[in-house]
């Protein structure tokens, strides 16, 4: 680098050294302590080298949680996807009006999220719930949204939705607004139907943004915990216990700090796989659509 | 400016699209609309089936919870913890922003894939370590402890958003400021910080939002003492039906700021947000 | 004011080496300018002088004293950026001064120094001014100003006026060369038009493919190109360079396009041999003693005629002064002086031959590889 800017290294200094000081020496001290029965407030703990990692992997209750996180995972991803491309569209198609639209629409993406949770707790509790009260009126027999382990799940996915899909709308929208319209309409002149202009044209234009949102909304399920924790706690029993919530319990309800940092750990290598796979699979999409 | 490019069946389908977006967004935000009618209702009026849509409003609750529940504490220590994150987190974010935007390209791609997986961190991973050493130190139910680990937290997002901004102020001006007798920090403070002024702007809204909404880190670290209201809000919960109103005044009362700000600069807020999303 | 020497700069952008051990003596007071293609280096060398790029080897000497690595505000230098680069959140005034505030220089001196340079550029009016609400003629004016109110020993201007309309840049031209007058201090000046380097240069600088291809007052570069790049890029519009031989005899040149070119008196150098024979339009007359060729295209400026000649296979470009009556699709006959012919060997593309020079002038001009 020239000369006159060396002294610019030292401008990393303070941010860098703080991550380094403040989340590389914990995640450090993490993965020590994944090494150990230690159960936090004992005078002594145990060192069981990879006793921990070894007996989560055998338990049933760990597979539970991967299985529930995949579920959420997928059904919250999905479906925001397909709303949040139908919205950046339809905002797209309006043109005028679209800002007061985006604004009222992004509105639950911004609203604290456990604040948004406890909204969506008093449409869905049992019976006095505005969707319960709603559907009673007309003398329906709604299901019980938080107490069923299925309706759980649907439960914490449409939550989920709710506030991260004005997100993906967003970027979505962004990216079409980037879009060179006059690719579409040369489109328009042949003859190309709506679809066809969709799926030919906007799609594989829409790529980079595609990628990024799904990647990012992959990434944040697994790091997930308000909406569950105020929703559900996990439950009921386990059925909406994701591998963020286990953790949770382990760590800070059944103090057992060691295997909790173990299924961190676990969590870490997971979400770091998953990342490196989706990029690479989507990256290969991207390179065989242009192709 | 309408996109005549995708316009088919002009007006017709225009009116169409109006509607379904009116009722999309309606229902999109009726949870947001039944919690601010339920603050205002008294606790029968607000269980009731059918549920009650015309009612004796009441401003009861929203006294309640602020004067007589300690939500003012509760939202003073909110405001020391995202305040005191932002004010240290967006100077040293910008300074390693400044500072990776005029490094040579080669050299700033492995950094910013670093800050990219950095973020993508669990939280619950480091929510542990956190929670056992600050039992050690005698630091749960202190405020700084939590505001470390949010600027922490934060960093990733507001170097790569300052980087952004810093990325089109022309590097003529630094070369300028070198020869007229700057060195390195001279520049940037009297040179390039006053152009980067909208940019952290952006940066500190976001900052405040992010350590404003947190919730995990709030739980994990904070007592009676220095509560947060996301933590004060959530144990306020639900399961007593009785106390909704009570709850539900709470909870507007936490969200109003945050829409205020919002709708006054949500081009910013999505500005940032998507930049870089769309590009890749 | 003062001397700057440049010796065997050398750099490389990694594994790219863009200048290749340039050498340059520029005297105290000189305005230099450094010309050439896009790629060529020049600015590269500008900024190597500033201190804006490390030297991969080499020094830089200004006023005896070696530069090279000391920081940009240790070498006493001013630049003039392409872009301005104007502070755009300080007024015209701060942006003059800033120099002089980094120098912790007290305030009424500051103003008076300030003040005297915008006395010389014509912008006291604009001092409270923001850069945003000039234009582009007074951005450059106030980036000068910058300059001057540092008093350095070298100023350097890289393309300053590229930004600009032609006209302004006419201009902006005569102004910087008033102020050289004026100041008297040594300037580096980079560009890619060839008339701003002739208008303005004591010195020239010609530069291709981080090498030095001619340095030399532009007459000089203008009567003795040393190869046949310099002779082509000089001069607009470009000289007429044909490859062919000298016939035996020196009584004519014949093309490789088979075209003869008969010339008006015999050659006493490069007979027989391969060449590059090069014309300038501005030497070409109508004489019947010449050679003919048949009008393909005339172009009217008002006081020039450029007229596009075919001889033969060849296509070459004539410029005549006044209102010849000549006419396209006209079959006429020219020639150029022998005395005005410039040969370039065929394969080093050097030029030839003690071509006398004109009026008993010293042959001054160096050529460097």
């Amino acid at each position: 680098m020239v000369r006159w800017q060396r002294s610019l290294w030292l401008f990393f200094l303070p941010s860098f050294g703080l991550l380094a000081l403040v989340l590389l020496w914990p995640l450090a001290y993490a993965v020590y302590l994944s090494f150990f029965d230690y159960y936090l407030g004992a005078p002594e703990r145990t060192f069981v080298g990879l006793g921990n990692y070894a007996g989560l992997l055998g338990e049933a209750r760990l597979w539970n949680s991967i299985g529930t996180t995949l579920i959420i995972a997928l059904g919250s991803v999905g479906l925001e996807f397909l709303v949040g491309m139908g919205l950046a569209l339809a905002l797209y198609r309006l043109g005028t009006g679209a800002r007061v639209f985006s604004t009222l629409l992004f509105l639950p993406h911004v609203v604290t999220p456990v604040v948004a949770t406890l909204f969506l707790k008093w449409m869905l509790a049992a019976n006095w719930g505005l969707v319960d009260a709603t559907l009673l009126t007309f003398d329906i027999e709604p299901p019980d949204w938080l107490g069923s382990p299925f309706w759980a799940k649907v439960s914490v996915i449409l939550a989920d939705a709710w506030i991260f899909t004005p997100l993906v709308m967003m970027v979505l929208y962004a990216a079409l607004q980037g879009l060179d319209t006059a690719q579409i309409e040369a489109a328009k002149i042949d003859g190309a139907s709506d679809w066809r202009i969709f799926r030919h044209i906007i799609v594989p234009a829409l790529i980079p943004a595609i990628i990024f949102t799904i990647s990012v909304r992959l990434m944040d399920v697994f790091r997930f915990f308000d909406v569950i924790y105020v929703l559900t706690g996990g439950g009921p029993g386990t059925a909406t216990e994701t591998i963020t919530m286990y953790t949770y319990q382990l760590g800070f309800r059944m103090l057992e700090v060691g295997k909790a940092s173990a299924l961190g750990v676990i969590t870490l290598i997971v979400v770091a796989a998953l990342l490196f796979t989706i990029n690479r699979t989507l990256t290969r999409i991207y390179r065989r659509g242009d192709q | 400016m309408s996109n005549h490019a995708l316009t088919l069946g002009g007006r017709r389908n225009g009116y169409g699209l109006f509607l379904a977006l009116c009722l999309v967004t309606f229902v999109n935000l009726v949870p947001l609309l039944w919690a601010v009618l339920t603050s205002l209702k008294h606790p029968a009026d607000a269980f009731t089936i059918p549920p009650t849509i015309v009612f004796e409003p009441t401003l009861d609750y929203h006294r309640k919870v602020w004067f007589e529940n300690d939500f003012f504490r509760f939202l003073t220590n909110s405001l020391i913890v995202s305040l005191s994150t932002v004010a240290i987190s967006v100077p040293i974010g910008s300074f390693a922003a400044y500072a990776l935007s005029r490094i040579p390209r080669r050299s700033a791609g492995p950094i910013l894939s670093v800050l990219f997986t950095i973020r993508m961190f669990p939280h619950m991973l480091l929510a542990i370590p956190f929670f056992v050493m600050g039992t050690f130190l005698n630091m749960i139910d202190s405020y700084p402890l939590l505001i470390l680990a949010l600027v922490a937290i934060n960093q990733p997002f507001t170097v790569w958003l300052m980087h952004g901004f810093f990325l089109d102020i022309p590097r003529d001006l630094d070369e300028a400021a070198a020869i007229d007798g700057c060195n390195a920090w001279q520049a940037f403070r009297i040179v390039i910080l006053p152009l980067a002024r909208p940019g952290m702007t952006v940066a500190a809204l976001f900052s405040l939002l992010l350590s404003y909404n947190e919730f995990l880190f709030a739980l994990v670290l904070t007592g009676a003492k220095t509560k947060t209201l996301p933590v004060a809000i959530a144990s306020f919960g639900g399961e007593d039906v009785s106390a909704w109103s009570l709850s539900a005044a709470g909870a507007i009362g936490i969200m109003l700021p945050i829409v205020v700000i919002m709708v006054i600069l949500q081009r910013h807020l999505v500005r940032g947000l998507t930049a870089g999303a769309v590009k890749g | 004011m003062a001397p700057l020497t440049i010796r065997q700069a050398t750099k490389s952008f990694g594994a790219l080496k863009v200048l290749h051990g340039v050498d340059v003596n520029i005297e105290d007071g000189e305005f230099v300018v450094l010309v050439g293609p896009s790629g060529c280096g020049k600015s590269t060398l500008l900024r190597l002088i500033a201190g804006l790029e490390d030297m991969t080897s080499g020094d830089i000497l200004i006023d005896g004293r070696v530069v090279t690595g000391l920081h940009p505000k240790d070498r006493d230098i001013a630049m003039v950026f392409q872009s301005y680069a104007l502070y755009p959140h300080m007024t015209v005034a701060e942006n003059m001064g800033f120099s002089l505030r980094m120098q912790n220089v007290p305030p009424e001196e500051r103003a008076r120094k300030v003040n005297a340079a915008a006395e010389i550029l014509d912008l006291t009016p604009l001092l409270e001014r923001y850069p945003k609400q000039l234009s582009g003629g007074q951005r450059q004016r106030v980036a000068m100003g910058r300059a001057i109110v540092r008093d350095p020993k070298v100023f350097l201007f890289d393309e300053p006026l590229s930004n600009l309309d032609a006209k302004l840049r006419v201009q902006m031209r005569a102004e910087i060369r008033q102020l050289h007058k004026q100041l008297k201090t040594t300037i580096v000046y980079v560009t890619h038009d060839q008339i701003e380097a002739m208008t303005m240069a004591d010195k020239i600088v010609v530069m291709r493919g981080g090498h030095i291809e001619q340095i030399g007052t532009p007459l000089d570069l203008y009567d003795r190109p040393a190869n046949t790049f310099v002779a082509g890029f000089i001069g607009s519009p470009s000289m007429n360079i044909l490859p062919g031989e000298i016939d035996p005899g020196g009584l004519s040149f014949s093309s490789a396009k088979g075209t003869r070119i008969v010339l008006t008196q015999p050659l006493e150098y490069g007979v027989g041999q391969r060449v590059f024979l090069g014309l300038r339009p501005e030497d070409f007359e109508l004489s019947q003693d010449g050679f003919e060729a048949v009008v393909r295209l005339v172009e009217p400026t008002g006081a020039e005629l450029h007229v596009t000649l075919a001889a033969g296979d060849e296509i070459l470009t004539a410029v005549f002064h006044g209102r010849p009556d000549i006419e396209e699709g006209a079959t006429i006959r020219v020639a150029v002086a022998t005395r005005k012919l410039h040969l370039f060997d065929r394969e080093t593309t050097l030029r030839l031959g003690a071509r006398p020079a004109a009026h008993g002038e010293p042959d001054g001009s160096e050529r460097q590889s």
